[in-house]
Protein backbone atom coordinates (compact mmCIF):
# COMPACT_ATOMS: atom_id res chain seq x y z
CA UNK A 1 0.00 0.00 0.00
CA UNK A 2 1.29 3.42 -1.35
CA UNK A 3 1.72 6.25 1.65
CA UNK A 4 -0.23 9.48 0.68
CA UNK A 5 3.62 11.12 -0.44
CA UNK A 6 4.25 8.12 -2.75
CA UNK A 7 0.83 8.40 -4.62
CA UNK A 8 1.60 12.15 -5.07
CA UNK A 9 5.01 11.73 -6.30
CA UNK A 10 3.79 9.07 -8.91
CA UNK A 11 1.11 11.38 -9.87
CA UNK A 12 3.71 14.36 -10.57
CA UNK A 13 5.97 12.42 -12.04
CA UNK A 14 3.80 11.34 -14.36
CA UNK A 15 3.59 7.72 -13.30
CA UNK A 16 0.00 6.88 -12.25
CA UNK A 17 -2.03 5.02 -14.65
CA UNK A 18 -5.45 7.28 -16.17
CA UNK A 19 -7.94 5.78 -13.01
CA UNK A 20 -5.05 6.40 -10.05
CA UNK A 21 -4.45 9.75 -12.06
CA UNK A 22 -8.54 10.73 -11.25
CA UNK A 23 -8.36 9.20 -7.97
CA UNK A 24 -5.65 11.65 -7.12
CA UNK A 25 -7.33 14.63 -8.14
CA UNK A 26 -10.63 13.99 -6.70
CA UNK A 27 -8.61 13.40 -3.10
CA UNK A 28 -6.05 17.01 -4.05
CA UNK A 29 -9.72 19.01 -4.53
CA UNK A 30 -11.44 17.69 -1.85
CA UNK A 31 -9.31 16.47 1.09
CA UNK A 32 -7.37 19.78 2.01
CA UNK A 33 -4.77 17.13 3.78
CA UNK A 34 -4.15 15.71 0.69
CA UNK A 35 -4.28 18.94 -1.42
CA UNK A 36 -1.49 20.88 1.20
CA UNK A 37 0.77 18.10 0.65
CA UNK A 38 0.68 17.92 -2.67
CA UNK A 39 1.31 21.75 -2.93
CA UNK A 40 5.02 21.34 -0.58
CA UNK A 41 5.64 18.65 -2.91
CA UNK A 42 5.37 20.53 -6.41
CA UNK A 43 6.99 23.31 -4.89
CA UNK A 44 9.55 21.09 -4.26
CA UNK A 45 9.65 19.09 -7.44
CA UNK A 46 9.36 22.71 -9.30
CA UNK A 47 12.30 24.29 -7.03
CA UNK A 48 14.66 21.40 -7.79
CA UNK A 49 13.80 21.66 -12.13
CA UNK A 50 14.83 25.08 -11.72
CA UNK A 51 17.85 24.98 -9.59
CA UNK A 52 20.94 25.76 -11.72
CA UNK A 53 23.75 23.76 -12.76
CA UNK A 54 26.90 24.85 -11.56
CA UNK A 55 29.29 26.85 -13.21
CA UNK A 56 33.10 25.40 -13.21
CA UNK A 57 36.12 27.64 -13.66
CA UNK A 58 36.70 29.48 -17.07
CA UNK A 59 39.91 27.35 -17.46
CA UNK A 60 38.01 23.80 -17.64
CA UNK A 61 37.61 23.48 -21.20
CA UNK A 62 41.47 25.09 -21.72
CA UNK A 63 42.96 22.10 -18.82
CA UNK A 64 40.78 19.24 -20.34
CA UNK A 65 42.02 20.28 -23.77
CA UNK A 66 45.86 20.46 -22.69
CA UNK A 67 45.61 16.45 -20.92
CA UNK A 68 43.94 15.52 -23.74
CA UNK A 69 46.37 16.31 -25.98
CA UNK A 70 48.86 14.36 -24.32
CA UNK A 71 46.82 11.42 -24.72
CA UNK A 72 47.06 9.06 -28.05
CA UNK A 73 44.21 9.49 -30.63
CA UNK A 74 41.23 7.26 -29.39
CA UNK A 75 40.78 4.33 -32.03
CA UNK A 76 37.15 2.94 -32.75
CA UNK A 77 37.57 -0.58 -32.06
CA UNK A 78 34.77 -2.64 -33.99
CA UNK A 79 35.33 -4.05 -37.00
CA UNK A 80 35.14 -2.61 -40.51
CA UNK A 81 34.30 -6.06 -41.92
CA UNK A 82 30.96 -6.27 -43.59
CA UNK A 83 28.65 -8.90 -41.85
CA UNK A 84 27.48 -10.09 -45.55
CA UNK A 85 31.12 -11.28 -46.27
CA UNK A 86 31.35 -13.35 -43.22
CA UNK A 87 27.86 -14.98 -43.86
CA UNK A 88 29.13 -15.48 -48.06
CA UNK A 89 31.96 -17.26 -46.22
CA UNK A 90 29.66 -19.24 -44.05
CA UNK A 91 27.28 -20.25 -46.48
CA UNK A 92 30.31 -21.81 -49.17
CA UNK A 93 31.70 -23.81 -46.48
CA UNK A 94 28.15 -25.02 -45.29
CA UNK A 95 27.29 -25.54 -49.19
CA UNK A 96 30.57 -27.61 -49.50
CA UNK A 97 30.29 -29.31 -46.55
CA UNK A 98 26.54 -30.91 -47.67
CA UNK A 99 27.56 -31.04 -51.18
CA UNK A 100 30.67 -33.58 -50.02
CA UNK A 101 27.44 -35.42 -47.90
CA UNK A 102 25.17 -35.59 -50.87
CA UNK A 103 27.88 -37.04 -53.07
CA UNK A 104 29.45 -39.65 -50.46
CA UNK A 105 26.08 -40.78 -49.72
CA UNK A 106 25.10 -41.49 -53.66
CA UNK A 107 28.24 -43.39 -54.37
CA UNK A 108 28.08 -45.47 -51.54
CA UNK A 109 26.08 -48.76 -51.76
CA UNK A 110 25.46 -48.67 -48.08
CA UNK A 111 25.04 -52.33 -47.59
CA UNK A 112 26.22 -54.14 -44.59
CA UNK A 113 28.39 -56.58 -46.15
CA UNK A 114 30.68 -54.33 -47.78
CA UNK A 115 31.39 -52.32 -44.77
CA UNK A 116 34.48 -53.89 -43.06
CA UNK A 117 37.29 -51.84 -41.30
CA UNK A 118 39.66 -50.74 -43.24
CA UNK A 119 43.13 -52.55 -42.85
CA UNK A 120 46.46 -50.49 -43.21
CA UNK A 121 50.23 -52.63 -43.88
CA UNK A 122 53.36 -50.40 -43.70
CA UNK A 123 56.60 -52.13 -43.61
CA UNK A 124 59.07 -50.18 -41.78
CA UNK A 125 62.82 -51.73 -42.99
CA UNK A 126 65.55 -48.86 -42.11
CA UNK A 127 69.26 -49.60 -41.90
CA UNK A 128 70.40 -47.16 -39.14
CA UNK A 129 73.85 -47.95 -39.39
CA UNK A 130 73.61 -46.67 -43.10
CA UNK A 131 71.90 -43.69 -42.16
CA UNK A 132 74.52 -42.16 -39.21
CA UNK A 133 77.76 -42.16 -40.46
CA UNK A 134 80.70 -39.80 -39.96
CA UNK A 135 79.50 -38.09 -42.84
CA UNK A 136 76.13 -37.07 -41.94
CA UNK A 137 77.11 -36.11 -38.65
CA UNK A 138 79.64 -33.45 -39.96
CA UNK A 139 76.91 -32.10 -42.04
CA UNK A 140 74.84 -32.11 -38.71
CA UNK A 141 76.90 -30.21 -37.14
CA UNK A 142 78.32 -27.79 -39.26
CA UNK A 143 74.31 -26.50 -40.00
CA UNK A 144 74.37 -26.12 -36.47
CA UNK A 145 76.71 -24.30 -35.70
CA UNK A 146 75.76 -21.99 -38.93
CA UNK A 147 72.23 -21.17 -36.97
CA UNK A 148 74.14 -20.30 -34.28
CA UNK A 149 76.13 -18.00 -35.90
CA UNK A 150 73.42 -16.77 -37.22
CA UNK A 151 71.91 -15.90 -33.74
CA UNK A 152 74.91 -14.37 -32.44
CA UNK A 153 74.93 -11.82 -35.69
CA UNK A 154 71.34 -10.92 -34.68
CA UNK A 155 70.98 -10.86 -30.92
CA UNK A 156 74.59 -8.34 -31.41
CA UNK A 157 73.20 -6.05 -34.44
CA UNK A 158 69.63 -5.95 -32.20
CA UNK A 159 71.57 -4.83 -28.95
CA UNK A 160 73.46 -2.23 -31.10
CA UNK A 161 70.39 -0.59 -32.34
CA UNK A 162 68.69 -0.87 -28.75
CA UNK A 163 71.92 1.09 -27.52
CA UNK A 164 71.83 3.98 -30.62
CA UNK A 165 68.27 4.37 -29.55
CA UNK A 166 68.69 5.19 -26.44
CA UNK A 167 71.89 7.42 -26.75
CA UNK A 168 69.56 9.11 -29.56
CA UNK B 1 23.90 27.26 -38.34
CA UNK B 2 23.01 23.80 -37.31
CA UNK B 3 24.05 23.14 -33.95
CA UNK B 4 26.23 19.77 -34.42
CA UNK B 5 24.72 16.23 -32.47
CA UNK B 6 26.68 15.07 -29.94
CA UNK B 7 27.26 11.99 -32.17
CA UNK B 8 28.34 14.17 -35.17
CA UNK B 9 31.35 15.45 -32.77
CA UNK B 10 32.21 11.88 -31.42
CA UNK B 11 32.49 11.17 -35.18
CA UNK B 12 34.95 14.42 -35.38
CA UNK B 13 36.90 13.50 -32.65
CA UNK B 14 37.57 9.87 -33.99
CA UNK B 15 38.67 11.15 -37.11
CA UNK B 16 41.38 13.64 -35.73
CA UNK B 17 39.78 16.42 -34.95
CA UNK B 18 40.77 16.90 -31.34
CA UNK B 19 38.69 20.74 -31.42
CA UNK B 20 35.41 19.03 -31.87
CA UNK B 21 36.13 17.16 -28.35
CA UNK B 22 35.94 20.91 -26.70
CA UNK B 23 32.70 21.39 -28.22
CA UNK B 24 31.45 18.20 -26.29
CA UNK B 25 33.01 19.38 -22.92
CA UNK B 26 31.62 22.53 -23.43
CA UNK B 27 27.81 20.87 -23.57
CA UNK B 28 28.66 18.84 -20.62
CA UNK B 29 30.70 19.98 -18.44
CA UNK B 30 28.39 22.07 -16.07
CA UNK B 31 26.71 18.76 -15.47
CA UNK B 32 29.82 16.68 -14.72
CA UNK B 33 30.83 19.94 -12.73
CA UNK B 34 27.63 19.82 -10.76
CA UNK B 35 27.56 15.99 -10.29
CA UNK B 36 31.15 15.86 -8.84
CA UNK B 37 30.29 18.40 -6.72
CA UNK B 38 27.50 16.59 -5.29
CA UNK B 39 30.35 14.12 -4.26
CA UNK B 40 33.29 15.67 -3.41
CA UNK B 41 31.48 19.09 -1.54
CA UNK B 42 34.33 21.61 -2.67
CA UNK B 43 34.62 22.99 -6.18
CA UNK B 44 39.11 22.55 -6.30
CA UNK B 45 38.28 18.43 -5.98
CA UNK B 46 35.24 18.88 -8.08
CA UNK B 47 36.88 20.36 -10.74
CA UNK B 48 39.82 17.99 -10.81
CA UNK B 49 37.42 15.15 -10.50
CA UNK B 50 34.80 16.23 -13.94
CA UNK B 51 38.32 17.02 -15.61
CA UNK B 52 39.54 13.35 -14.95
CA UNK B 53 36.38 11.88 -16.25
CA UNK B 54 36.58 13.73 -19.42
CA UNK B 55 39.85 12.59 -19.93
CA UNK B 56 38.99 8.84 -19.31
CA UNK B 57 35.99 9.75 -21.77
CA UNK B 58 38.52 10.54 -24.23
CA UNK B 59 40.56 7.74 -24.29
CA UNK B 60 37.97 5.24 -24.07
CA UNK B 61 35.68 7.22 -27.03
CA UNK B 62 36.57 4.51 -29.66
CA UNK B 63 34.39 1.90 -27.51
CA UNK B 64 31.04 4.36 -27.20
CA UNK B 65 28.53 2.33 -28.53
CA UNK B 66 27.19 4.76 -31.01
CA UNK B 67 23.39 3.35 -30.58
CA UNK B 68 23.53 4.60 -26.63
CA UNK B 69 23.15 8.45 -25.39
CA UNK B 70 26.42 10.12 -25.15
CA UNK B 71 25.36 11.83 -21.45
CA UNK B 72 24.28 8.66 -20.62
CA UNK B 73 27.79 6.31 -20.47
CA UNK B 74 29.56 10.50 -19.84
CA UNK B 75 27.09 10.44 -16.92
CA UNK B 76 28.28 6.57 -15.84
CA UNK B 77 32.38 7.68 -15.77
CA UNK B 78 31.62 10.68 -14.02
CA UNK B 79 29.78 8.64 -11.34
CA UNK B 80 32.41 6.04 -11.31
CA UNK B 81 35.28 8.58 -11.23
CA UNK B 82 33.66 10.28 -8.51
CA UNK B 83 33.03 7.71 -6.36
CA UNK B 84 36.49 5.92 -6.59
CA UNK B 85 37.80 9.74 -5.50
CA UNK B 86 35.26 9.53 -3.14
CA UNK B 87 37.02 5.88 -1.77
CA UNK B 88 40.60 7.38 -1.84
CA UNK B 89 39.73 10.54 0.07
CA UNK B 90 37.49 8.52 2.56
CA UNK B 91 35.29 11.59 2.97
CA UNK B 92 32.48 11.10 5.81
CA UNK B 93 29.44 10.21 3.70
CA UNK B 94 26.70 9.66 6.62
CA UNK B 95 22.87 8.89 6.10
CA UNK B 96 19.68 11.41 7.46
CA UNK B 97 19.22 7.93 9.02
CA UNK B 98 22.45 8.12 11.39
CA UNK B 99 21.88 9.09 14.58
CA UNK B 100 24.83 11.95 14.54
CA UNK B 101 23.95 13.50 11.06
CA UNK B 102 20.86 15.07 12.99
CA UNK B 103 23.73 16.96 15.35
CA UNK B 104 25.58 17.44 11.90
CA UNK B 105 23.01 19.07 10.49
CA UNK B 106 22.10 21.12 13.28
CA UNK B 107 25.54 22.50 13.62
CA UNK B 108 25.94 22.83 9.23
CA UNK B 109 22.26 25.03 9.49
CA UNK B 110 23.55 27.05 12.50
CA UNK B 111 26.48 28.40 10.86
CA UNK B 112 23.93 29.29 7.86
CA UNK B 113 21.48 30.68 9.95
CA UNK B 114 24.01 32.78 11.13
CA UNK B 115 24.16 34.23 7.87
CA UNK B 116 21.75 36.93 6.77
CA UNK B 117 18.56 34.25 5.64
CA UNK B 118 17.03 36.70 3.66
CA UNK B 119 19.91 37.14 1.41
CA UNK B 120 19.76 33.52 1.01
CA UNK B 121 18.51 32.21 -2.02
CA UNK B 122 16.17 29.48 -1.41
CA UNK B 123 18.52 27.52 -4.17
CA UNK B 124 21.32 27.98 -1.57
CA UNK B 125 19.06 25.84 0.98
CA UNK B 126 18.11 23.41 -1.77
CA UNK B 127 21.72 22.55 -2.48
CA UNK B 128 23.05 22.12 0.73
CA UNK B 129 20.13 19.62 1.63
CA UNK B 130 21.06 17.75 -1.00
CA UNK B 131 24.79 17.89 -0.27
CA UNK B 132 23.81 16.56 3.21
CA UNK B 133 21.93 13.70 1.22
CA UNK B 134 24.02 10.34 0.78
CA UNK B 135 26.10 10.42 -2.20
CA UNK B 136 23.74 7.49 -4.05
CA UNK B 137 21.25 9.88 -3.13
CA UNK B 138 22.12 12.90 -4.49
CA UNK B 139 23.12 11.21 -7.94
CA UNK B 140 19.74 10.35 -8.36
CA UNK B 141 18.48 13.84 -7.27
CA UNK B 142 20.63 15.09 -9.56
CA UNK B 143 20.37 12.81 -12.70
CA UNK B 144 16.30 13.06 -12.41
CA UNK B 145 16.31 16.70 -12.08
CA UNK B 146 18.91 18.33 -13.57
CA UNK B 147 19.65 16.41 -16.36
CA UNK B 148 16.25 15.25 -16.66
CA UNK B 149 16.86 11.85 -17.06
CA UNK B 150 13.78 9.14 -17.08
CA UNK B 151 14.43 6.03 -14.27
CA UNK B 152 15.43 3.77 -17.05
CA UNK B 153 18.09 6.04 -17.94
CA UNK B 154 19.34 6.64 -14.17
CA UNK B 155 19.25 2.92 -13.86
CA UNK B 156 21.68 2.56 -16.83
CA UNK B 157 24.18 5.43 -15.48
CA UNK B 158 24.24 3.95 -12.15
CA UNK B 159 24.09 0.15 -13.27
CA UNK B 160 21.03 -0.45 -10.91
CA UNK B 161 17.23 -1.97 -11.54
CA UNK B 162 14.92 0.94 -12.65
CA UNK B 163 12.54 0.03 -9.67
CA UNK B 164 15.56 0.64 -7.24
CA UNK B 165 16.13 4.12 -8.60
CA UNK B 166 12.26 4.94 -8.07
CA UNK B 167 12.62 3.35 -4.90
CA UNK B 168 15.28 5.44 -4.21
CA UNK B 169 14.37 8.60 -5.67
CA UNK B 170 11.16 8.24 -3.30
CA UNK B 171 13.18 8.19 -0.24
CA UNK B 172 15.79 10.66 -1.57
CA UNK B 173 13.21 13.22 -1.87
CA UNK B 174 11.45 12.30 1.69
CA UNK B 175 15.04 13.24 3.22
CA UNK B 176 15.22 16.65 1.55
CA UNK B 177 11.98 17.41 2.49
CA UNK B 178 13.04 16.84 6.07
CA UNK B 179 16.00 18.47 5.68
CA UNK B 180 14.76 21.24 4.02
CA UNK B 181 12.08 21.41 6.88
CA UNK B 182 14.45 21.73 9.39
CA UNK B 183 17.04 24.08 7.96
CA UNK B 184 14.22 26.38 7.11
CA UNK B 185 11.88 26.05 9.67
CA UNK B 186 9.70 29.16 9.49
CA UNK B 187 10.24 30.24 6.33
CA UNK B 188 9.26 26.98 4.64
CA UNK B 189 6.11 28.10 4.01
CA UNK B 190 7.28 31.45 2.36
CA UNK B 191 9.59 28.97 0.13
CA UNK B 192 8.03 26.47 -0.44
Amino acid sequence: MKTMEEQLWDYIDGLTTEAERQVLESKIANDPQFRDQYHALLAIHQMMQQNELEEPSMSFTRNVMEQVALEPQPLVLKTKVDPRVIYSIAAIFILGIFSLLIYTLSNSTLSMQEMAMPTLNVQVNLNMTELVNTMALRVFFCVDILLALIYADRLLRSRKSGRNFKEA
Amino acid sequence: MQQQTDLELIADTLAGKTASYALLVNRHKRFVFTMALKFVKNREDAEEVAQDCFVKAYKALGTFKQTAKFSTWLYTIAYTTAMTHLRKKRLPTNSIDEENSHLQLQHSISSYRADDVEKKSKYVYLNLAISQLLPDDAAIITLFYQAEQSLEEIAETLHMESNTIKVKLHRARIRLKEKLQVMLKEEVKELL
